[in-house]
């Protein structure tokens, strides 16, 4: 694995196919995709235009079909799924457009659950959990079920879910699709907040224009590739 | 921040297997229906192959109880005996190279031939009459549930099996039948002593020889009592060459030869064939219902492998699943199937559950649902973390 520092994300020259021969369809084509330490950075197009192909990607959950990418300075290109989940589990924070919490378990435990999985012991994870979830405005809302959750409340536990134990990279595809405008508004901001002030780096894929004002920067993707400021593909 | 470095990640695999147990049990108790669909299925599985095993035991037993209630250590029967039949008749010198071996305590013989009872409206049953020297206790009855044993003392008296009373005419102790033509009092019943030929009773072997026509120099077989502290097979060893015209066996070994006989022949095959339905079809429904409990949760399972989850993880997870499924649904078959074959009980059939089957069935059901859960573990291992994002 080689270390690259400097940047939280460095992806170079990515390229994605799905399908083979003639059925084959390029997702990405030769994408350049830097991110820094601390940015948070939102990753906007259509439908269809390579943006959630692109986090996939950057998230360890598929692998691409050419180019190298870096992630907290480890190359992930061509590393076994062991190795990718153990990545996953220790440096890299999820938050998914539909919550994607564990039905079975309350809040606290879906949130203590990622620690768990990196190794932290229950009291230690729970008590982590209890801070997280105070953070984000839940700390009445414990012991609660997701289905005992507004949309809302279940986007701010997946937001401490992703957060919890601090990883490096945290990735958010369409946080806010399911939620209405001022409710998307404030988890955005909640996640720009406390992703901050724990000087983590954030890629959100969106294309919900009323949240970009949050960004540091916002990067446009369109038919697999990046479109550089004046509309031109990069 | 200091992100976790990834060579740590993997060291307190312990806690992570922890985490994946608990939530395997909160994932099965959240969907209740999947739940009880699930646990129903080794009930059904524990209940059927359980209840079948009893009564193949039942059955099993009917031929092997005078064996392992004659009281005998050792049994010479004729050559080529494997049932409790009637077969070739053994002189009585068997009888004496018996009782002059050392280490025979005591040697006795025994009279096993079919009768005909007739009942007062002129009809007849048969019976197994089996006679014994009333002075000893070797072949005497058991399970005694009317009459005193000692009544077979007396002339032409005999013991019959109580459930039969009715078919023999509502006989009670004291009544009279005739038993070959030959006039006998009833002394007393048993209970349940009824193999698969015609029910046992009991007589002093003088009138059993009198009834039956076996010669004073004839019987079926020679039941031994060892002496405390003798090896059985030593005893054995010892008979043996002395009687080369008869087959000498340890209760034991006589009990495995009826056992064995009766699983080759006759009752193996139907009783292997519906124990194994009631495992297959525990297995189908337990590995149904947990494919389509990962079905339902797809996106969980999902999500579990995007935030880090390996397949090894998620197969603790259902290997714990699998367990508990195996074990709570066997506490219930078990309680169940108990109260089902009390119910089943009769005199003709008591089935009979061992201790070992009590212990062996949660063992056999963890071992059916880890096979179930495979199905299960074969979609989530083809599972993509991706599908989180699409």
């Amino acid at each position: 694995m080689t270390e690259v520092a400097q940047l939280a994300i460095d992806a170079r020259s990515v390229t994605k196919v799905f399908g083979e021969g003639a059925l084959a369809f390029k997702a990405l084509r030769g994408v350049d995709f830097q991110v820094e330490k601390g940015e948070l950075v939102m990753l906007a197009g259509p439908s269809g235009s390579g943006k959630t192909t692109l986090l996939s990607i950057l998230g360890c959950v598929l692998s691409a079909t050419e180019g190298q990418v870096n992630i907290d300075g480890t190359d992930i290109t061509g590393l076994p799924d062991t190795t990718l989940a153990s990545i996953r589990r220790a440096r890299i924070g999820f938050i998914f457009q539909g919550h994607n919490l564990i039905a079975s378990l309350p809040a606290r435990d879906n949130v203590a659950l990622v620690l768990e999985l990196r190794g932290v012991k229950r009291a230690s994870a729970l008590a982590a959990a209890d801070e997280m979830l105070a953070r984000v405005g839940l700390g009445d809302k414990l012991k609660s079920p997701p289905a005992d959750l507004s949309g809302g409340q279940r986007q701010r536990v997946a937001i401490a879910r992703a957060l919890a134990g601090d990883p490096p990279l945290v990735l958010a595809d369409e946080p806010t699709a399911a939620l209405d405008a001022q409710s998307g508004l404030v988890v955005t901001e909640l996640l720009r907040e406390v992703a901050k002030e724990r000087g983590g780096t954030v890629v959100v894929v969106t294309h919900d224009n009323r949240i970009f004002h949050l960004a540091d920067r916002i990067v446009h993707i369109e038919d697999g590739l990046m479109k550089t400021e004046d509309g031109s593909h990069a | 921040m200091n992100p976790m470095p990834l060579e740590t990640a993997a060291v307190p695999r312990l806690v992570r297997l922890r985490a994946m147990g608990r939530l395997g049990l909160r994932m099965m108790f959240h969907d209740r229906l999947k739940f009880i669909g699930t646990i129903s299925g080794v009930v059904f599985a524990v209940l059927l192959a359980v209840q079948q095993l009893s009564i193949l035991f039942a059955l099993l037993n009917r031929n092997t109880q005078f064996v392992d209630n004659a009281g005998a250590d050792i049994f010479i029967v004729p050559p080529n005996t494997r049932l409790l039949q009637p077969g070739e008749k053994l002189h009585e010198s068997v009888l004496y190279q018996a009782r002059s071996t050392a280490g025979v305590l005591e040697a006795q013989p025994l009279v096993f031939a079919a009768a005909t009872l007739a009942k007062p409206d002129g009809g007849s049953e048969s019976v197994t009459l089996i006679g014994f020297e009333s002075t000893s206790r070797l072949g005497a009855p058991w399970n005694i549930v009317g009459g005193d044993p000692r009544n077979l003392e007396q002339p032409d008296t005999i013991f019959l099996e109580d459930s039969q009373r009715e078919k023999y005419g509502a006989v009670n102790v004291g009544s009279t039948r005739e038993l070959n033509n030959h006039r006998i009092r009833v002394g007393g019943f048993t209970w349940g002593l009824v193999p698969f030929g015609p029910p046992y009773s009991f007589a002093d072997i003088d009138l059993a020889r009198e009834v039956t026509q076996v010669a004073v120099d004839r019987m079926n077989f020679v039941l031994v009592r060892v002496q405390p502290g003798m090896r059985l097979e030593d005893v054995r060893d010892a008979i043996a060459p002395r009687v080369p015209e008869a087959l000498v066996l340890t209760r034991d070994e006589y009990h495995s030869s009826i056992v064995t006989t009766l699983l080759k022949e006759q009752l193996g095959m139907s009783f292997g064939i519906s124990t194994s339905f009631g495992l297959i079809i525990g297995l189908v429904i337990v590995s149904l219902s947990m494919f389509s409990s990962v079905l339902d949760n797809l996106r969980e399972f999902g999500t579990l492998k995007a935030l880090g989850c390996t397949n090894g993880d998620l197969s603790i997870l259902l290997l714990v699943q699998s367990i508990l499924y195996a074990l709570f649904g066997s506490v219930v078959g078990l309680g169940w199937v108990t109260n089902v074959v009390e119910g089943i009980r009769n005199p003709l059939l008591v089935p009979i559950i061992p201790h070992y089957v009590i212990y062996a069935a949660p063992v056999v059901m963890v071992v059916l649902c880890l096979f179930a859960s495979t199905l299960a573990l074969m979609r989530i291992r083809r599972l993509e973390p991706g599908m989180v994002f699409r």
